[in-house]
């Protein structure tokens, strides 16, 4: 193992044991050091962050941790964007390395938002900006905040039939507005099925908080492919 | 006891208690005040191989006290006014003390009474049968619901939902979910009287997405007092004004309610530890925002939004018996399997939380909710009749014999969830002239049930 290498693993298990102790200071601290001995912010993110969010998540996929461990490193990981690799990379001139941009939330008629919480924290823990709109929010709500957010990706959650038709309306309204190519439609779910997805027109489908990143990833790869209005 | 001075506190609670963000009650509040409990109480359970229904009463007694403290340190958090709800503990206990330990549902010679059962108690659980919730096209919701009143052992039904209504799709919290509520009352009703059980209990109002269904439809040739109304405490421990218009309604009107919880494996409260804590701090809750005669709990998986894993078993055995050692509250369950109808692995998932209910001192089973409530028309009578007969067989073994039967059926079933086996619609596991199980529904069910018998259950 070179040094590089060897920097890079004691950096991530300083990561893993500050989202542990749910100790943002810590990681900001050591995210400051890796920088200072000449760790461009890209290199950090792919060869710390990354790594370390990837294990988080697929041990939260196995359930060997829970949403509250998934908050921690959301908290850890969202402090050292803020404090240490945004301000670096602006410093540098250069642009941020998101993901994508998420605007969430649960589609009018809907309440429950525990589901749409684990959805929320794993994008954020995979690298993109989420943008929470909570629950109960009407088609037109999710479009105004996707345009205030320059999102790239509107995703919607339903655990109730009778709010199903809410999302459709945000696909038709998008349409209607000339949006559809602008943003990316997605939903998740209980009673909403891939089926039902494709039939009214939704460019994604989750079945899980774990597919949900994956699908996002996906479509932001196609989107940067091919910026054209991509299939499900 | 519920009552309008008890009401009237709780709103004037939900309008004046302390004011926080709903994320940091999600994100902060809930998980670490169950982190903390947890800790504090000593909750701890054994590797999963080892047991899954725990005769560990003083693991129990540790629940409860954790649950209790739950609920006093935490409350319940109000959405539409970004308040908590508090109770102080006095207020806690001196409510518990007064909770019903029996109701009776339904009317003339078809209502039933529900009681207090202990843990391993020789009584029999009450069978609440039917698909709750599970959306039903609108043209066979007659006779789905039909398929469960005319089984004897279903004490009283739960509805499902509709797909829609006069061929119209159903949208939440509109003129639609109004007459999907009076739709859902005469044609459940209409299921009855088919059935010859005219004045068995109904759960009701399926429908009610938002309080508008519930209100209309819990009204003169609607749904009846004697019926069984839900209301729900949204995860984790939440309410809000649709919920509380609902409770001042059913007090006023003088209906039986019945309010549910339904946590979430993973979620903020964490693991199964914690989910047995909220399983016991949120039926508190339950009897303390909503006065509710029966105290429902489902938890949810986050994968297969069911409850029929090994360690949601657990805390579900744990946080019942905690309750059932400790509380007068009348505690059901929501079977909520991944498997459909026609599939043995759906049997196998009853038959697994039929017996930890009834070993763990549940007192009353409802659904089975099939394919986990999420593929329509997927529900049928048989297995409720199933549910019932195991439940019965049941009644009285001890948590040890539980356990032996429930690990031996997890085995059977566990590798099957993750391919989802939603199983067959109801039109194609029931004659629809004769509304009986088909002949190859009725193998499948009688060889489940021959394996229980190989087991020593006398079912």
């Amino acid at each position: 193992m070179t040094q590089a290498e060897t920097d890079l693993e004691a950096y991530r298990n300083i990561l893993q044991q500050a989202i542990e102790d749910g100790a943002p200071a810590a990681g900001v601290q050591m995210a400051q050091e890796a920088l200072s001995a000449g760790l461009s912010p890209l290199a950090f993110f792919r060869g710390v962050i990354e790594p370390v969010l990837t294990d988080i998540g697929e041990r939260f996929s196995r359930l060997e941790i829970f949403l509250p461990e998934l908050m921690r490193a959301g908290m850890v990981v969202k402090a050292i964007q803020a404090q240490v690799l945004e301000p670096a990379i602006r410093a540098a001139g250069g642009q941020n390395f998101s993901e994508g941009t998420v605007v969430i939330g649960t589609a009018q008629g809907d309440i429950h938002d525990i589901g749409k919480n684990m959805v929320a924290l794993m994008l954020q823990v995979n690298g993109f900006r989420v943008v929470d709109l909570g629950t109960n929010i009407n088609p037109k709500a999710f479009i105004e905040a996707a345009r205030r957010e320059n999102a790239d990706i509107i995703a919607m959650s339903s655990l109730l039939t009778p709010s199903m038709p809410y999302i459709r309306d945000t696909v038709q309204l998008a349409e209607g507005l000339g949006l559809r190519g602008r943003f990316l439609l997605i939903a998740g779910g209980a009673p909403v099925t891939r089926a039902w997805a494709e039939s009214i027109g939704l460019d994604g489908f989750g079945e899980d908080a774990v597919e949900a990143v994956e699908v996002c990833r996906r479509l932001m790869a196609n989107r940067r492919a091919a910026p054209t209005h991509p299939s499900l | 006891m519920k009552n309008t001075t008890r009401l009237l506190d709780v709103l004037d609670r939900v309008e004046t208690g302390p004011i926080e963000e709903e994320t940091q009650w999600d994100m902060m509040t809930v998980p670490l005040a169950v982190a903390a409990l947890q800790a504090e109480f000593d909750v701890n359970f054994k590797p999963l191989g080892e047991t899954i229904v725990p005769a560990d009463d003083a693991l129990a007694d540790r629940v409860y006290a954790a649950g209790l403290a739950l609920a006093e340190r935490l409350g319940a958090f109000c959405i539409s006014t970004s308040r908590r709800v508090r109770f102080a503990r006095d207020e806690i206990l001196t409510a518990l003390a007064a909770a019903p330990i029996e109701v009776t549902v339904g009317e003339g010679h078809d209502r039933h009474t529900e009681r207090k059962r202990r843990i391993e108690d020789p009584a029999c659980m009450t069978m609440k049968g039917g698909g709750v919730g599970t959306p039903v096209p609108e043209e066979i919701y007659l006779a789905v619901h039909q398929s469960y009143a005319q089984e004897p052992l279903v004490d009283a039904m739960i509805n499902c939902t509709l797909e829609r209504v006069y061929g119209r799709e159903l949208r939440s919290r509109s003129p639609w979910e109004v007459l999907a509520g009076w739709h859902e009352a005469e044609l459940t009703r209409a299921a009855c009287r088919r059935a010859g059980r005219p004045g068995l209990g109904l759960g009701c109002v399926e429908n009610a997405v938002s309080d508008v269904a519930e209100l209309s439809a819990t009204s003169y040739g609607g749904f009846s007092p004697n019926d069984w109304h839900h209301i729900a405490l949204i995860s984790e421990f939440k309410t809000d004004y649709m919920a509380l218009t609902k409770l001042a309604h059913l007090i006023r009107t003088g209906s039986i309610i019945h309010a549910f919880y339904n946590p979430i494996y993973g979620g903020s409260v964490g693991g199964a530890e914690g989910m047995a804590i909220a399983i016991v701090g949120g039926c508190i809750l339950l009897q303390m925002l909503y006065m509710t005669n029966t105290h429902s709990v489902s938890p949810a998986h986050p994968f297969y939004d069911n409850d029929t894993t090994p360690e949601i078993i657990r805390a579900i055995s744990v946080g019942h018996q905690a309750l059932a050692r400790n509380s007068r509250l009348l505690t059901d369950l929501v079977i909520t399997p991944v498997a459909g109808p026609g599939t043995a692995t759906l049997l196998y998932e009853c038959a697994a939380l039929a017996i930890t209910a009834a070993a763990s001192g549940t007192c009353a089973l409802i659904g089975p909710r099939s394919a986990a409530g999420t593929h329509s028309g997927h529900v049928s009578g048989l297995e409720a009749r199933f549910t019932a007969e195991v439940g019965r067989a049941a009644a009285g073994i001890s948590r040890k014999e539980a356990d032996a039967l429930v690990r031996w059926l997890v085995a059977k079933y566990q590798p099957e969830l993750t391919a989802r086996p939603a199983g067959k619609h109801f039109t194609e596991v029931y004659d629809l002239t004769t509304l009986r199980p088909t002949a190859g529904w009725m193998e499948v069910y009688e060889g489940v049930k021959a394996e229980l018998r190989g087991m020593g259950l006398k079912v």
